[in-house]
């Protein structure tokens, strides 16, 4: 098979090579291609590299006329659209493998090329990832050895001749990469990011179906990560939130408009020192910013979002976070918030549909009509709600099963199982049944720290939910039921972890710490990536230049930064070609300026006049005012051919000395 | 002619004329220019539309792949210019060429560098005849420049040009040379000529000397001494042995033309032809024919007399009359 491969024709061996660099850039969108676009594309190029073995012609016009009408309607057909991001990453790709059919002249290659570098650029909207980074940095490599040996015409050359040119412009090229990256302006997007980015993302939602959040929970993908700047919290005041869920319908719940959540300020109330901490969201297409519970100012952003607050202490962006951010915020653990008084606004966070969990409300009014907790206060209700969760046989599981239309009536009374969303909505039910307004709350807790890096990760299986119940006199409070059930799921003591495959099965045997391990220190590595490329933002970059020594950096200092870089290139490139010159023959180029000083005097000279012809001629155009442009020159022929003798014993340097005091005839 | 291709005109003869002819020239930053090729500023719109990508979608990454590029690039720039700068041209004297055929000049290039220098082009400017060649690290290479004379006589070379687009074919490298060597051109020959003139009968000094030189050999009929310019073939290598051995150094010949009391002239005015050059074209051909044909011819052109004779020496006389004239 190689030795098929190298005895190849150029053309052929050529034509291979660039086929497969575009597989190589096409490989990782194959996931967020539609089917058809991925088989057609290796269709073509499968038919293109058999066509180059076999030395056949290329397709007609009609052929590619024909397919790229295919692609066109199959494009519309998918995406509804020919413009928007996804139809147009579909375009590229199709377009590339096409244009690959008449790929002849130096001409098509070029737009081969071209286009390529569309293509890669179309996978960092999917993924920034390092493994997305490294395949790309192949795929460069590839393109730029591909068009480095396009250049080479003569004959054969190797490939590797030309993958080392390349590899050697692209290491050279780094440099000046590394300097616009940390120096060019970052700026807001110039136009609104359409409106099919980052779609068919998995994360929180702001629906909460009971029983949705189990996907999350075996989703072990990382879904933020925090530094704090000083001491940490202790594990179980972790609460991450998320959307607030208030509205129920029976079924789903959803979170109220923001009409109907009371045009209250958040009346947070806070105690003890503040916890400041940086949070790297991953992206989650959806415009939440994150933060720990609970956040009494709005975290600091990167330019181009803005952030505001809701009566519910969630903090939302004015678009969604397609991509990773970076933000700092405060929080205080210890807080409640929301109206002292009842008010008509807590009404919205009673309300139950009709009809639904009858025999929760049952439950709630023979509560009610327990003497030992007539007229009971909130605290009360949630102790004996609480109490009945510890002992009344319940149990947390990740495979609760699939409940009906009444979930509360089925947790409480038939099954007796599941996870923190079943539990927080069966346990808000019942507190609203009881008349107690009460509210769930998405979002993530715990975490898990990275011993490598120091960074605490949230995953999505650490999405969580739980509750909040007003009380008279002191706000919202927090509850979280789950921790009734099972208190090791509350501070993470106890995980349900899914069960190892195989693979990683072996591994854990053999050596137990070995894939945690592997593990964090791949995380950490990601988190390095994520931390010093993806995030580097326009805050990092004046970050970076009051490092450098700027004091009250802007937008005009980068610029200036730049092209002070610039300026210090051009001079280092300026003395790398007088440094060049100079490494030419000194002796020669001495040589060369006392021809042109005689030369300018009037005295002709052939150019290829040694040092004795010169001089005797010198003397006898000019005389005795030739004489030490004489000595001069015989003294120079004798430091370059009689260095033995001792009258040759003049230094190079020496003779330059004195070719600058001479007295040159004129 | 409009103003613009004048005024071209007036700025490349400026341009050539700033160039000394030299047979050898070395390539420096001063002599070797560099511009952007069609390819190169379609890189440069790609690299304009991936960073207005990047920024608009905030790819970090996006940033990356832009400046790597660019970075790569500009190294490219760097690569492309130093592929011809440092490298020396030497011109080899060229051989003489009949107008409107395909010729050759033979270029050595030198490179001193400790690494190979690839795809240099080499061409007589604005003829778009390109030889592509390597050269070799430490070492250099022949390049042979086709052209095709236009027309006869002596002429400076045509100012010859080096380019080249190596690495990345986004820069074009160039410059142009004007070597010192002069080349002589002979006309072009009649593509299909009438049979060559009949002879003219000897004059009388003219046929008793062929007499004399039959006799002084004082050998049989159909020999004669040699003659500078005699075929080999026609060398008696037989007697030559037997002088030889007798102590002589002189040659004799097989005299075709012995018995022959007319000689043949190849004169402008017997061809009948009204244009100079037309009659020179006809000269031309004959001058081939009588040479392949191997007998004594003499040339009458434009006042220039050559004695009836033979061989390559007498034909390359005869066509540098024929160029030059």
């Amino acid at each position: 098979m190689l030795k098929r491969l190298a005895a190849l024709p150029r053309d052929a061996r050529d034509t291979l090579f660039l086929l497969v660099v575009i597989g190589i850039v096409v490989l990782p969108q194959i996931g967020n291609l539609p089917w058809w676009c991925t088989g057609l594309t290796a269709a073509v190029l499968l038919w293109r590299g058999t066509l180059a073995v076999q030395a056949r012609p290329l397709p007609g016009r009609w052929w590619r006329a024909a397919l790229l009408a295919v692609t066109l309607i199959a494009t519309f057909a998918t995406h509804r659209t020919l413009l928007g991001r996804d139809a147009g990453v579909t375009l590229v790709i199709v377009l590339l493998a096409l244009k690959t059919l008449e790929l002849r002249a130096r001409r098509d290659a070029f737009v081969v090329f071209f286009l390529s570098f569309f293509a890669m650029l179309t996978n960092f909207f999917y993924s920034q990832s390092l493994m997305t980074a490294i395949t790309m940095l192949v795929a460069l490599l590839g393109l730029l050895t591909a068009l480095v040996n396009a250049h080479m015409p003569v004959g054969r050359p190797p490939l590797t001749q030309a993958a080392k040119t390349a590899g050697w412009m692209a290491l050279a090229g780094a440099p000046i990469m590394l300097a616009l990256f940390l120096l060019f302006p970052r700026l807001a997007p110039l136009w609104g990011t359409p409106g099919d980015a980052m779609a068919g993302r998995s994360g929180l939602s702001n629906t909460m179906r009971v029983g949705t959040i189990a996907q999350l929970a075996l989703d072990d993908t990382i879904a933020a990560r925090i530094k704090f700047d000083g001491a940490v919290p202790a594990q179980r005041d972790m609460y991450f939130r998320g959307p607030v869920l208030a509205q129920f319908d029976g079924r789903e719940w959803t979170a109220l408009l923001p009409w109907a959540r009371g045009a209250l300020q958040p009346n947070l109330r806070v105690q003890g020192a503040p916890v400041r901490y940086e949070v790297t969201l991953e992206a989650s297409n959806r415009p939440w910013v994150l933060t720990l519970d609970a956040a009494s100012s709005a975290p600091r952003v990167p330019a181009g979002i803005e952030v505001t607050g809701t009566s519910d202490l969630q903090w939302f962006a004015n678009r969604t976070l397609n991509d990773l951010v970076r933000y700092r915020a405060e929080s205080y653990t210890q807080f409640s918030s929301g109206p002292l008084q009842r008010t008509a606004s807590l009404q919205a966070y009673q309300a139950l549909p009709n009809g639904s969990n009858p025999r929760t409300v049952a439950l709630a009014a023979q509560m009610r009509s327990d003497p030992a907790l007539a007229g009971a206060d909130t605290p009360a209700l949630v102790r004996a709600v609480l109490e009945r969760l510890r002992t009344g046989g319940y149990t947390y599981t990740l495979d609760p099963g699939i409940y009906g239309n009444d979930t509360a009536d089925e947790f409480w009374f038939d099954r007796k199982e599941g996870f923190c969303e079943h539990i927080a909505s069966s346990f808000v039910i019942l507190m609203r049944a009881l008349g107690v307004p009460a509210r769930i709350v998405t979002g993530y807790q715990g975490g898990e720290l990275n011993v490598i890096d120091n960074y605490w990760v949230l995953r999505n299986s650490d999405a969580h939910a739980w509750a909040e119940v007003w009380q008279e006199g002191s706000g919202w409070q927090r509850v979280d039921p789950t921790g009734a059930v099972a208190p090791g799921r509350v501070g993470r003591l106890q995980r349900l972890v899914p069960e190892p495959g195989i693979f990683a099965g072996a591994i854990g045997a053999m050596a137990p710490t070995f894939a945690i391990d592997m593990r964090a220190a791949w995380e950490a590595i990601n988190n390095g990536w994520n931390q010093w490329v993806l995030n580097y933002t326009q805050s990092s970059q004046l970050n970076l230049l009051k490092n450098i020594g700027f004091d009250a950096p802007s937008l005009e200092d980068l610029a200036y930064a730049l092209i002070y870089l610039l300026i210090g290139a051009s001079l280092i490139g300026a003395a790398w070609t007088l440094w060049d010159r100079r490494s030419h023959d000194p002796w020669l180029r001495l040589l060369r300026q006392a021809r042109n000083r005689l030369q300018r005097a009037g005295l002709e000279l052939p150019d290829a006049a040694p040092p004795r012809q010169m001089a005797l001629q010198t003397r006898e155009r000019f005389g005795p005012a030739g004489q030490a442009t004489h000595d001069w020159l015989l003294k120079l022929e004798a430091q370059r051919y009689a260095r033995a003798s001792p009258e040759a014993d003049t230094t190079l340097r020496g003779l330059r000395a004195e070719f600058r005091r001479l007295a040159w005839p004129r | 002619m409009n103003p613009v291709a004048a005024l071209r005109g007036r700025i490349d003869r400026w341009f050539l004329s700033r160039r000394p002819p030299s047979d050898t020239l070395e390539l420096t930053q001063r002599n070797v220019y560099i511009v952007p090729t069609r390819a190169g500023w379609m890189l440069g719109a790609t690299l304009l539309v991936l960073l207005i990508a990047s920024i608009n979608y905030q790819l970090n990454l996006g940033y990356l792949l832009t400046f790597l590029l660019a970075g790569s690039v500009a190294v490219g720039m760097h690569v492309s210019h130093a592929t011809l700068r440092g490298l020396s041209m030497h011109l080899i004297a060229p051989e003489a060429q009949y107008a409107r055929a395909g010729a050759v000049f033979r270029v050595v290039l030198h490179n001193a560098r400790r690494s190979v220098r690839y795809g240099i082009g080499m061409a007589v400017r604005g003829s778009g005849q390109w030889a592509w060649t390597d050269v070799p690290a430490e070492s250099s290479a022949t390049v042979e420049i086709a052209f095709q004379p236009e027309t006869r006589g002596l002429h400076p070379v045509p100012p010859l040009t080096a380019e080249t687009r190596f690495p990345l074919g986004t820069f074009r490298v160039w410059t142009v040379w004007r070597p010192a060597a002069q080349m002589l051109v002979y006309p072009a020959p009649e593509l299909h000529p009438p049979p060559l003139p009949p002879g003219e009968p000897l004059s009388g000094q003219a046929a008793s000397a062929a007499l004399m030189r039959s006799q002084g050999a004082g050998e049989y009929d159909g020999v004669r001494a040699y003659r500078r310019g005699d075929p080999l073939k026609l060398v008696v290598w037989k007697k030559a042995a037997k002088a030889q051995a007798a102590g002589s150094e002189d040659l004799v010949s097989r005299d075709a033309q012995q018995a022959q009391r007319e000689e043949l002239w190849l004169d402008a005015e017997a061809t009948g032809l009204p244009d100079l050059e037309a009659r020179l074209s006809r000269l031309c051909a004959w001058v081939s024919m009588a040479d392949r044909l191997g007998v004594d011819y003499g040339l009458r052109v434009a006042g220039r007399t050559l004695k009836p004779s033979q061989g390559e020496a007498h034909r390359r006389a005869c066509l540098e009359v024929l160029a030059t004239c």
